[in-house]
């Protein structure tokens, strides 16, 4: 117990101290993953949208189809995309693998499902009655769209939240198309696990710390804008 | 738009849903600046014709004339949406104030002295002057009701639909809403009033339709004022006048 407190200690004090690595690993891990997250929103929130509020052959399967990938790990992803990406797969010419595009591409193909699971669920939540009002008072369907989602916003904020969240925590994909390199594809989860087969202590839980702050103030983030997380009156 | 000169024509219409036939080639004229009511019993149909005439659902089939030629509903449903506007029976008030909700059914191309200047318009209009801040989700039904047609009022449309529009308010708001709706039927817009209690618009109404498996069939409200009756009453078989 006293090694756990000292070495927790050692990793706050570490933290304060601004080592550069550890800053550099930690400002590579928001950058790859709020860039992945910012590609993949639009394209994933207009898929929920689709789903929701279209009727097509094939809609229920691919809400499916969606919800089953939200299951796969993050691991097969990065296998997946590993064969894809390397020099003898279909990708191999565009020599992304071990770079931060490989990550970026991983961490998409991660979030996607989550976004368009869970934005699905609050547009469907919503009330139709908006996009009808939206349409009969003259917005145009992107404009009405756009209303829609302003409506369930909360919902959908979650839905970056839990997106953001999952990629930016993962190990698996990020270990297989980045190649844990330093100063250049190594981030948070992959650096915590490089530090503590080492035996490396210290620096694992300060950046598992990192982790645990930035989940504490996104949810603080989501409270805030959610309103006072009581039932309306 | 010149909203007297309104001529919109529905031909054939036909809907079903989950293999239920809902209408089955209904068929009316909405013309400016008259009201016509269109009654029925509950799961008679009336809101999904409302809303194939809005441009909102989709018909099975059925045509349409804005005043030359009968044209495949498909074809006319963006003209649809510009000329009519539908109101719910609860209406949808958007996230924001009582403002930002009128300022929703105006154009995006006007500035924003003129925007400020209609807002105020339609405020004072519907009586909405003293809640124009409040959040519109926690007003009351009957002040809802008023900032929906404040809304459609602003957008200025040809022909306005309104589905059960005093349905379960109290006499106050039902009287403000019914001087609403007389007064958008002054400016020349065509009105079509869904309700299975059709006795609080009788005064209005120039034309009754009566929605009966899936047909319109048209009557007089000069029938009804006579015999104090309405049509569902009287398929009821329930002599009102002498209850």
């Amino acid at each position: 117990m006293e090694s756990l407190i000292s070495t927790t200690l050692s990793a706050i004090a570490l933290l304060l101290k601004a080592d550069p690595d550890l800053w550099n690993i930690i400002a590579i891990s928001f950058q790859v993953s709020g860039f992945a997250l910012f590609i993949a929103a639009p394209p994933a929130l207009l898929t929920a949208f689709f789903l929701a509020y279209g009727r097509f052959p094939g809609r229920r399967m691919l809400i499916s189809i969606f919800s089953t990938l939200l299951s796969v790990p993050a691991v097969v992803v990065g296998l997946t995309f590993y064969l894809l990406l390397s020099r003898q797969g279909p990708l191999g010419d565009l020599k992304l693998l071990f770079t931060q595009w490989a990550m970026i591409i991983g961490q998409i193909a991660l979030c996607f499902p989550i976004l368009v699971s869970m934005g699905h669920s609050s547009l469907q939540a919503a009330d139709k009655r908006a996009w009808e009002t939206a349409r009969t008072l003259g917005a145009r369907p992107l404009g009405a769209l756009m209303t829609v989602m302003y409506e369930v916003r909360f919902g959908l904020f979650a839905a970056l939240l839990a997106g953001f969240g999952r990629i930016i925590a993962e190990v698996g994909a990020s270990m297989m198309l980045g190649g844990n390199i330093l100063n250049y594809t190594r981030n948070i989860p992959t650096a915590i696990a490089l530090e503590t087969s080492k035996g490396e202590f210290i620096q694992g839980i300060a950046l598992g710390l990192v982790l645990i702050f930035m989940a504490f103030g996104l949810n603080i983030l989501l409270h805030h804008v959610q309103g006072k997380g009581e039932v309306a009156s | 738009m010149n909203a007297d000169k309104t001529y919109i024509a529905f031909n054939n219409i036909h809907k079903h849903y989950n293999r239920r036939p809902i209408l089955m080639g209904a068929s009316m004229e909405l013309k400016g600046g008259v009201c016509k009511l269109l009654t029925g019993p509950n799961g008679s149909g009336k809101s999904t014709l409302l809303q194939i005439c809005a441009g909102l659902e989709k018909p099975d089939q059925g045509e349409l004339s804005l005043g030359v030629g009968m044209i495949p509903w498909k074809r006319c449903r963006r003209s649809l949406l510009e000329k009519i506007v539908y109101l719910h029976q609860h209406p949808y008030m958007f996230e924001g104030s009582v403002i930002k909700n009128l300022a929703y059914a105006l154009p995006g191309d006007i500035t924003y002295k003129e925007r400020l200047r209609r807002i105020e318009k339609g405020l004072e209009w519907a009586g909405l002057t003293p809640i124009a801040n409040t959040r519109a989700k926690s007003l009351s039904g009957g002040e809802k009701q008023r900032v929906a047609l404040a809304r459609a009022w602003l957008r200025n449309p040809a022909v306005l639909l309104l589905d059960e529009p005093t349905a379960s308010m109290d006499q106050v708001a039902r009287q403000r809403t019914l001087d609403l709706i007389k007064r958008l039927k002054q400016d020349g817009i065509a009105l079509l009033i869904a309700s299975h209690d059709p006795m609080h618009f009788i005064n209005e109404t120039d034309q009754c339709l009566v929605l009966k498996q899936g047909v319109i069939h048209e009557e007089s409200p000069s029938d009804w004022n006579l015999h104090n009756i309405t049509p569902i009453q009287r398929d009821q078989e329930i002599n009102y006048g002498a209850s």
